[in-house]
């Protein structure tokens, strides 16, 4: 096994894992665009809540799975309570209104966790069983990336199948093309939003607790994490999965292909893909043209 | 108001501008002049977002271009005039926009907000990366701030005279603010306007939507790039955090809101406010993100229309209630 291809392995694996822990957060984020016409600036401080969350659970039990399944129920019952008595009420004003109420929503999220927990960086720890490594044919693989990686499809086969194999993903699909129709055919739209906003959140509580012990957590990481989930929902397009999946995906290599040859570089070779992206396509990827 | 209403009014406004430093001393001087320079990014930001309809989540990548261009200027070549130094600050702001109008005048709504969110982040890591140039983290500071020398009438020493700068400053401010206003009652202003209001509609009228926009938008960048430079000049020092953080494209948008949207002046009277709740927030609290958050969520739940918003409904009201007093209790 020479050492350059083992290299591109594990590089490729860190952004494979990264990809998949974007996309979680990006689809979240895009479901909720695409039925509500609601960006949420606070999506990427619900993440990090999840993440302190899942820390404070890891250290009063030192159980990860528990964290695991608490911290982003927690953060969803955080976004959906925002959703049901804040966002619900500005919804007439307009998206400057949706924007800025949840820029500012970010904003609390992000004192409540400095004043919680400090502003240092704190380490969650993975659990034994997921801290070692394995081979495969030969390869070195970290065992929490594949995980990472496996959780990821789980949850997105899941959605897939709720989406389209239910009568609720029926209802959530009619919603995103006319909620208004969808209402007036006398199916509750208010509480279908709220439930999809909570599974958006929760979603990203997930990839804030997987990725907790790959990065650490710190009132920074809404920002850092955040700042590449927006991108990739506006470069694979809004409301569109698929882009989402696929841009992810680029990103997660592009990131760590990037760090490990012009490292200095990095972020800015991502903001670039998507400056091309869009000046080609302004819509995004695929994004649908009247977004 | 009438003209000459008007007019006397910009005569009590510039004396009163003029007798702050005498009156007030050095700190609330400077206090005025922050006030002052967050205005005028303010406003025109407003250009874009109240009268256009563009909402940007990062015009600090203006202001941080202005602050950077004239600080880089000053620190490099040596001579160099305080005018000619704003004015690359100014030109550098208008350049930087003229490279990305051909894509973000294609965007408009969420996809304009969050385009810029990204290119202003790009900066600011730009500006955090690139140590041999703008100094990394710490930034560029202490570089020469030049006499204000006009040929054939003298020379006005600016070094650690804030009182002289506070006039250069606010002279140059109030120039860039009648600008703006002025851009506004012109036919052009008009057409931006009517872009706001409907942009296909305005195609279908003959009029050029993406050069219109196009021009409004290098227009409103140079104008953040003043604010920016003069903001480099005041403080002597050009950081990525205190002139191209998300912070400082958050603060003009605040400003708008707070003050009322879509109006000249609001955004001058939201600056005013924010700048006296953060500063007596940061006197009594730590916590200045919650003070702004809540700021934020009570301004967009209760006053969407911001402070200049309520006056005005409340004017209408009063001015129908007067009248008849019972007749608007049927329709509200």
């Amino acid at each position: 096994m020479n050492p350059t291809t083992s290299m591109y392995v594990a590089q490729g694996l860190h952004g494979l894992a990264y990809g998949m822990i974007l996309f979680l957060i990006a689809s979240g984020l895009n479901v909720i665009f695409g039925m509500m016409g609601v960006l949420n600036l606070a999506h990427a401080s619900f993440f990090m809540l999840s993440a302190y969350l899942g820390y404070q659970v890891v250290a009063l039990t030192g159980n990860f799975w528990l964290a695991l399944l608490l911290a982003p129920l927690g953060s969803a019952l955080v976004g959906v309570a925002m959703e049901r008595f804040l966002l619900r009420r500005v919804h007439a004003f307009g998206h400057m209104g949706e924007l800025i109420l949840t820029v500012g929503v970010g904003s609390i999220v992000l004192a409540a966790v400095k004043s919680i927990w400090g502003t240092e960086s704190l380490q969650l720890k993975m659990p034994a069983i997921l801290s070692g490594r394995v081979t495969i044919a030969g390869l070195d693989y970290p065992v929490y990336r594949l995980f990472i990686i496996g959780l990821a499809l789980l949850i997105l086969a899941v959605m897939t199948l709720l989406l389209y194999r239910t009568r609720l993903g029926k209802i959530v699909r009619a919603a995103v093309s006319d909620a208004g129709m969808v209402n007036a055919l006398g199916i509750n739209i208010p509480l279908v939003f709220m439930l999809v906003f909570g599974v958006g959140v929760w979603m990203a509580g997930i990839a804030g607790v997987a990725i907790a012990p790959i990065l650490t957590v710190f009132p920074g990481l809404a920002d850092q994490v955040g700042m590449d989930a927006f991108i990739v929902v506006v470069t694979g397009g809004f409301g569109s999965l698929a882009g989402a999946f696929i841009v992810s995906l680029i990103f997660g290599l592009l990131s760590s292909y990037g760090v490990q040859f012009m490292s200095e570089l990095a972020p800015v070779l991502i903001v670039a893909f998507m400056a091309i992206v869009l000046a080609i396509r302004p819509h995004g990827l695929l994004g649908a043209r009247d977004s | 108001m009438s003209a000459t209403q008007r007019r006397l009014a910009c005569v009590v406004t510039a004396f009163a501008l003029a007798a702050i430093p005498p009156l007030f001393g050095p700190y609330y001087t400077n206090l005025f002049l922050t006030f002052a320079i967050f205005s005028v990014f303010s406003v025109s930001l407003n250009l874009l977002l109240g009268y256009t309809g563009l909402f940007s989540f990062g015009h600090a990548m203006f202001f941080g271009t202005g602050a950077y261009a004239t600080a880089l200027a000053l620190k490099h070549v040596s001579g160099l005039p305080l005018l000619a130094a704003v004015g690359i600050g100014v030109a550098a702001a208008a350049l930087l926009a003229l490279v990305l109008c051909p894509i973000v005048v294609r965007v408009s709504g969420t996809a304009f907000a969050m385009l810029h969110l990204a290119f202003s982040q790009m900066m600011y890591v730009l500006a955090l990366k690139l140590h041999n140039i703008t100094g990394g983290e710490d930034g560029i500071g202490n570089f020469p701030i030049p006499a204000l020398t006009i040929p054939g009438v003298g020379s006005v020493p600016m070094k650690d005279e804030p009182a002289n700068f506070y006039y250069f400053a606010i002279a140059l401010l109030a120039l860039s603010l009648w600008l703006m206003w002025f851009f506004t009652r012109t036919p052009l202003g008009q057409v931006q306007l009517a872009i706001r209001e409907n942009a296909r509609r305005t195609d279908y009228l003959g009029f050029r939507v993406a050069q219109t926009k196009a021009v409004i938008y290098v227009f409103a960048a140079a104008n953040a790039g003043v604010a920016g430079s003069l903001y480099g000049l005041f403080h002597d020092l050009v950081s990525a955090d205190g002139a191209l953080g998300a912070l400082v494209s958050f603060a003009p948008i605040i400003n708008i809101m707070i003050g009322g949207i879509g109006t000249f002046l609001g955004p001058v009277l939201g600056t005013a406010i924010f700048e006296l709740i953060e500063e007596l927030a940061s006197r009594y609290t730590e916590h200045v993100e919650l003070v702004i958050g809540l700021l934020l969520v009570v301004v967009i739940m209760y006053a969407p229309m911001g402070v200049l918003g309520v006056a005005r409904m409340l004017r209408q009201k009063w001015r129908r209630d007067a009248p008849a007093a019972g007749a608007l209790q049927k329709t509200s």
